[in-house]
């Protein structure tokens, strides 16, 4: 017996060229639904109406009639590093090689836990600051990331990954736009507020309580469907949770459970109607893996599943509120470190699936994405995979080319069933907040991607160049981007930070960092407040400090 | 029962490697205790107290940070426990590293090889049995 790599056991021998072989392969999706050796009409469930054309109810089909013939997906890169001047630097990179919008990402370590740099948190480790994204101290760094792009005609993505900086961030950025004096009603683009990010994927320390995180979007969702018609108030992201485990089904049904309580927490307030601000939230971001066929299938039936969940249970009677649209990121953990320009042909693949799926905007992950932010080279590469993709391929042609196809019309229903059950599984559990508060999600991506390496460990799971098709070959290696030590860019941003405090109106600082604490203690929108501390240059420590005084923390469920 | 003390020196969060070689280590037989994402300094004391006979960091920053963590193990007089590493690192990173006697393991590494590593590494340290 001949045990090889491909997840099927040849056994017997050669024989004069003959070779016999039983495939014990049982074939399965990802997510392990099964699949035949081929599909016909009976395949499809005979009630299974994807609708007739994109563009329409149930969206199956496509978000727009004409699809990427009337709009391109949106080359969207996920970007930033160093002073508030790199980053600005590598915007304006992105953007003259035909990036379509921007994400400014911001310091991991100072922006999502709050921290100014002379935090002890931040200080021990100031070789870090800048590596994972920008760092700012305040509204002033702002302007130097916004300086000279033109905020009016891009769609941007300030930044706010997690639920606590979501509000700091996208508060400096409406600031830019106010003291530009543009209109905020006309400003397009995204904030993130990721529940995903924060309390699955990758749950850091300091970070506000689940249920604090939920009044904060809510109030982002009122106060930008308000004031922003454009803007999506908080982006319901998958990616996270699904790069951290969680398979094509668990990802749908975990998003769309945490849509419902979205949308039940902005209900019960009752400053809104479900129509005025359903749209808004409709903007998601999911995750595409090498899983071709599931991936694009899953992108049809995410936008059926908004779209009924919109029209059953809360009666969303407009059609074009019950679009969705989606931006997907191509699986960072998908990316090897062995062969690394192997990558290429992976972003590729799971960029070309996304667009099989009708996405409306795309990040491809870095070739080098296994060791480090990426390269220079590699940042264009995922820009111009996307490119190639749009311009050389026809691909933007024809909707939905998929569609019809038995086969990818069962996996398209089976795909909702699945989700549709699980939905119910996390509502037995007492709904999307419980189960990231008890940490059930968190076992529930761990299970999912012990299984995932146990497969890669077996071989069952084929990774050429990892463990099938191994070579030792130096061409094949990358360097992997190294950049510079942080050190020089905390000591630049302690010198900010020095000058801010020294330089601004301290008495209305104070009032206004006092304003925010009263605000968070009670139960006004805090968007305005927090808008008024970065106008009166508070820190990002220090707002973080108020919420970190009046709202306390959250200890992650990590049980390994 | 050997004891491995696995830690995050950067505050990034990301928790599959730390789920993954802390399964492997608990199914070889050690006792693992997470640490979460520590300090340098924090590192050392955590390390101190827990006696552990190796130490297993998930690196997502940089490398100067993990340097501080071994200068600080030094310090201490506590540089006779064992380190290994792993999570994004470049192959210089990697060569940095085991110049300093970190044993590096990239993605993409086996089971076999990370538990035999631990299992090296804490061969000769005593475990309070023998």
């Amino acid at each position: 017996m001949l045990p090889l790599h491909h997840g099927w056991t040849v056994r017997g021998s050669r024989k004069g060229g003959d070779t016999e072989m039983t495939e014990e392969r049982a074939w399965h999706t990802t997510s392990g639904i099964p699949l035949k050796p081929h599909y016909s009409a009976e395949d499809v469930p005979v009630d299974w109406d994807p609708g007739a054309a994109p563009g329409r109810s149930p969206f199956v089909r496509g978000a727009y009639p004409e699809m990427y013939r009337s709009q391109l997906w949106r080359i969207f890169q996920l970007s930033g590093y160093g002073d508030p001047a790199d980053m600005n630097e590598r915007l304006k990179f992105l953007l003259a090689a035909g990036e379509t919008g921007i994400i400014v990402k911001h310091d991991r370590m100072t922006d999502d836990h709050l921290y100014d740099v002379d935090h002890p948190e931040i200080v021990e480790r100031r070789e870090d600051v800048g590596l994972t994204g920008t760092v700012t101290v305040g509204l002033r760094d702002y302007e130097t990331i916004m300086d000279g792009i033109p905020i009016e005609e891009v769609y941007t993505k300030p930044g706010g990954g997690v639920p606590q900086a979501a509000p700091y961030t996208q508060s400096c950025f409406w600031s830019v736009a106010l003291n530009r004096g543009l209109d905020w009603s006309d400003i397009r683009g995204t904030g993130q507020s990721d529940f995903f990010l924060t309390y699955v994927g990758c749950p850091t320390r300091e970070q506000i309580p689940p249920e604090a995180a939920l009044r904060f979007n809510i109030d982002l969702i009122e106060w930008c469907t308000e004031r922003m018609p454009k803007w999506v108030p908080v982006s319901i992201a998958g990616y996270n949770g699904a790069d951290s485990g969680l398979d094509a089904v668990q990802e749908l049904g975990a998003v769309f459970a945490n849509a419902i309580e979205y949308i039940d927490a902005t209900l019960a307030r009752g400053n809104l109607d479900v129509e005025d601000f359903v749209y808004g939230i409709g903007g998601m971001n999911f995750r595409t893996t090498m899983d071709i066929f599931e991936d694009a299938a899953k992108l049809r039936a995410a936008r059926k599943i908004w779209s009924d969940l919109l029209l059953k249970r809360y009666g969303v009677q407009d059609e074009r509120a019950r679009r969705l649209r989606i931006h997907i990121v191509t699986a960072g953990s998908y990316m090897t470190y062995q062969e690394p320009v192997n990558n290429i042909v992976r972003g590729t693949v799971m960029a070309l699936t996304a667009a099989l799926g009708g996405t409306q905007s795309l990040g491809v992950s870095g070739y080098d994405e296994a060791m480090s932010i990426p390269g220079d080279h590699a940042h264009l590469m995922s820009i111009r995979i996307q490119q190639i993709l749009q311009e050389e391929t026809n691909l933007a042609a024809v909707a939905d080319p998929l569609g019809g196809s038995h086969y990818v019309e069962h996996l398209t229903s089976e795909i909702e069933q699945r989700v549709l059950a699980y939905m119910d599984e996390i509502a037995s559990r007492g709904g999307f907040a419980a189960v990231v508060d008890d940490g059930w999600l968190i076992q529930e991506a761990a299970r999912t991607q012990a299984a995932f390496f146990d497969d890669i460990e077996s071989g069952d799971r084929p990774i050429v160049g990892v463990n099938t098709h191994t070579i030792d070959d130096p061409l094949m290696t990358v360097e992997g981007f190294e950049g510079r030590s942080g050190a020089e860019t905390w000591e630049r941003a302690m010198t900010r930070l020095a000058d801010i405090r020294r330089t601004r109106d301290e008495q209305t600082t104070r009032r206004a960092l006092q304003d925010l604490r009263t605000t968070l203690a009670g139960d006004d929108n805090i968007v305005p407040a927090v808008m008024d501390a970065v106008q009166a240059d508070a820190t990002i420590g220090e707002i973080g400090e108020a919420f970190r005084d009046v709202l306390g923390d959250w200890r992650p469920p990590i049980r390994f | 029962m050997k004891r491995v003390l696995i830690v995050k020196t950067s505050l990034d969060g990301h928790w599959r490697g730390v789920a993954v070689v802390t399964r492997l280590l608990r199914d070889a037989g050690f006792e693992v205790i997470y640490g979460g994402e520590l300090r340098p300094t924090e590192i050392c004391i955590t390390a101190a107290e827990e006696a552990v006979d190796l130490i297993g960091l998930n690196i997502g920053g940089r490398i100067e940070v993990v340097e501080r963590t071994l200068d600080e193990m030094t310090a201490r007089g506590i540089d006779d426990i064992p380190v290994f590493a792993g999570g994004t690192l470049t192959p210089r990173g990697v060569a940095a590293l085991e110049a300093r006697g970190v044993r590096c393991f990239t993605p993409g590494s086996t089971a076999e090889e990370i538990v035999a590593t631990a299992r090296e590494l804490t061969a000769t340290t005593f475990d309070g049995i023998e």
